[in-house]
């Protein structure tokens, strides 16, 4: 592989092939439409798209850079533009007698800058009158980006890792790491409900749930996944961790749906393998919706499994009374921040609410809040990219550290690892009085096993 | 003037509306096939039709959306009322229809339509003026984004002069001419601008739902035809 001088871009990409840029990225986008189903869609756009400017006022990226590359709608032009001029007719009209438009290496750059400072939240979808959906805009284009190499490199390391790595899983944890890992929060739980035996099921075959959350939650969400445990015994529920794979992510979604495609099918096998029913998504947003979209578009009928969120899980158990929390465990004041992969088109908003109601003194929303949340600002994989920190906290972050300071909470919760990992450094780079926390860290001081045996308080201070 | 207005009334009228309505159909008949294609291609061919429906009915009353925009999002709702009724419900322009192809309609009081068009004129200023006035929508503008009010503008002045010698400058014959012809232009535009959302509306929301309905195995087809079905990741 040939690699000249790199490219600047404002996150690390792996070293590319700059030859014929231009010519790659057309053949890569023939081959999308040849095979995909979107160009229909960008001739329906092509045709409606009216530029009037409602977007601009939706989106958090522009409305804190006020840089014009942010409005959505010109972005999405940025791609449209060369389908006209390569895959319409009339482009090709147009071409010889007045369209001076050509795609360039300069013009890949941009679009490349363009498409990863949106954050696919999908929140100007629902302000544009004639319902162009930008972020399938953005979706569609890095995966022609990433055709030609051009991806971030911590979405494409990671996804290497899961597909064709020896641990399978984005972080890389092998398996004896994450059995480890297991024992040990089996342990800090015996400590929270002695004598409770709650376990961390491995390879159970024959389970209704087999659990997927993000794999990063078990290096760093310890208390989330020792809350999904707790849930999980005192509902009584059969589930188990595949051993062969127990990551939930899928950063397909964010670049690439022949990645897509592939790590829903290596997850379904994975539930197949251990005949088990369900696919349990743990506290993770674009998991969640990867998981369903996925099994929806990918999966062949016999082999299609329910994808069920934990949060809808527990909401369910809650409310026919067979998880049992106790009332106002928590005391401080507690937001909730709406991972937009859940939320926005309305599947996962009241379910945490009625929990968070229930065991919180004081619950107060964000504005907006639900379906019209704004993005923490690290959403469509961006968070992934440490080099691009200072962006998405201060300019993609800027509207959620005014919205969660607002609210005066001492807690914000969000049930998403990408969210938790964007809404710490934004917490950090803000400087707000504030402590972020998934929604099962909080049930884990608030559930009360059928028994009546309810949790230890922890030692003052004590963190795990 | 008289047989200009005759030709403007007659055979360019009738290029013009023949231009329209070929011009639709073909956009409404492409549109049709490309969603039938989408939904051949897709495994999951279940289609919320109730958030669909609701989504698409929520844009055709968008009382909901006023709040960000006020005046632009109000001006916008009144033009598109104004617009639409005014030409279609005018009782002059159903006389029309009547003597032409002998079929008519219930038309609005004469009062109504004159307020319509003043607020179809005024409206069309301020959105020609909103985009001019925010680097946003200049940074987003096209030259049709600027030109299409502007034109929209010419058939309602020159109407309502024309309904209304007392204040009209000019000659009646040339107010007219220039009021059909910029008509004629502005139908006959409606295929080829963006002015054919006026088909494709209603069918928006529901593309943009099938646009995630996507295609098993397009990957790996996408892989292959670029020679990298064995390339590692």
């Amino acid at each position: 592989m040939k690699t000249k001088e790199q490219p600047r871009y404002t996150y690390q990409i792996e070293p590319i092939e700059l030859e014929e840029r231009p010519k790659r990225f057309l053949d890569a986008f023939a081959a999308v439409l040849r095979h995909s189903n979107y160009a229909p869609v960008l001739d329906a756009y092509l045709r409606i798209r009216a530029k009037c400017s409602m977007c601009t006022v939706d989106c958090q990226v522009y409305q804190a850079s006020g840089d014009p590359q942010d409005i959505p709608c010109l972005r999405s032009e940025l791609l449209l533009s060369v389908y006209r001029r390569y895959f319409t007719l009339s482009g090709m009209l147009k071409a010889p007698l007045f369209d001076d438009f050509r795609l360039t290496d300069e013009y890949i750059d941009r679009m490349a800058e363009a498409y990863y400072r949106c954050t696919a939240c999908k929140r100007c979808k629902y302000s544009c009158p004639l319902g162009i959906d930008h972020a399938l805009i953005t979706h569609l284009a890095r995966w022609i980006l990433a055709e030609i190499e051009i991806v971030p490199k911590a979405l494409k390391v990671s996804v290497r890792e899961q597909l064709e790595g020896d641990t399978r899983n984005t972080s890389a944890i092998p398996f004896v790491g994450l059995k480890d890992t297991c024992e040990f929060l089996e342990e800090e739980l015996e400590e929270v409900y002695p004598g409770a035996g709650i376990k961390f099921p491995i390879d159970v075959e024959d389970a209704e749930y087999v659990f997927f959350p993000a794999v990063s939650d078990y290096l760093l969400e310890a208390d989330t996944l020792m809350g999904n445990a707790a849930m999980l015994h005192a509902i009584g529920a059969s589930w188990t961790i595949g051993s062969r794979n127990f990551d939930g992510i899928d950063y397909g979604l964010f670049y690439s749906d022949r990645m897509w495609e592939r790590i829903i099918h290596d997850q379904v096998a994975e539930i197949h393998r251990l005949n088990g029913k369900k696919m349990l998504i743990g506290e993770c947003g674009h998991a969640s919706r990867a998981g369903k979209e996925g099994m929806a578009n990918f999966i062949p009928k016999e082999d299609k499994v329910p994808v069920v969120n934990i949060m809808e899980l527990a909401y369910e158990k809650f409310t026919s009374g067979e998880l049992n929390l106790i009332e106002n465990a928590i005391s401080e004041r507690t937001t909730y921040h709406d991972p937009c992969n859940i939320s926005r088109k309305g599947w996962i908003i009241e379910q945490p609410r009625a929990i968070l109601r229930h065991i919180c003194k004081e619950f107060v929303e964000m504005h907006p809040h639900g379906t019209e949340n704004y993005c923490c600002g690290g959403g469509g994989g961006t968070v992934s990219v440490d080099e691009i920190r200072k962006f998405r906290t201060s300019i993609g972050g800027a509207t959620k550290a005014g919205q969660i300071k607002a609210t005066g909470a001492k807690i914000v919760v969000t049930p998403c690892a990408n969210c938790k990992k964007q809404i710490d450094e934004v917490i950090a780079d803000h400087k707000l009085d504030v402590e972020r926390k998934g929604l099962h860290d909080l049930m884990l001081q608030a559930i009360i096993m059928p028994n009546g045996q309810r949790p230890k308080p922890k030692p003052e201070g004590e963190e795990f | 003037m008289a047989e200009w207005l005759e030709w403007a009334r007659g055979p360019a009228f009738r290029l013009a509306i023949a231009l329209m309505i070929l011009g639709l159909l073909r956009l409404a008949i492409l549109n049709a096939v490309n969603i039938m294609n989408v939904l051949a291609h897709a495994r999951d061919r279940n289609i919320p039709w109730k958030t669909v429906l609701a989504d698409t009915a929520g844009w055709f009353f968008p009382y909901k959306k006023v709040r960000p925009q006020i005046v632009f999002t109000i001006a916008s709702f009144l033009f598109h009322v104004s617009v639409i009724v005014t030409p279609i419900f005018l009782a002059a322009h159903i006389r029309l229809w009547e003597r032409g192809v002998g079929i008519s309609w219930a038309a609005i009081p004469q009062t109504a339509a004159d307020y319509l068009t003043l607020i179809a004129i005024a409206s069309a200023a301020v959105l020609f003026t909103k985009r001019a006035s925010a680097r946003a929508t200049r940074a987003l503008s096209r030259p049709q984004d600027y030109l299409l009010p502007l034109l929209i503008m010419v058939p309602f002045v020159s109407g309502y002069l024309a309904m209304h010698p007392g204040i009209n400058p000019f000659q009646y014959n040339s107010t007219m001419f220039v009021h059909v012809m910029s008509g004629n232009v502005l139908l006959a535009l409606i295929p080829f601008t963006k002015l054919s959302h006026v088909v494709l509306f209603p069918t928006t929301q529901l593309v943009s739902e099938m646009a995630w309905h996507l295609a098993p195995g397009a990957g790996r087809e996408v892989a292959v035809t670029l020679g990298k079905e064995n390339e590692p990741i």
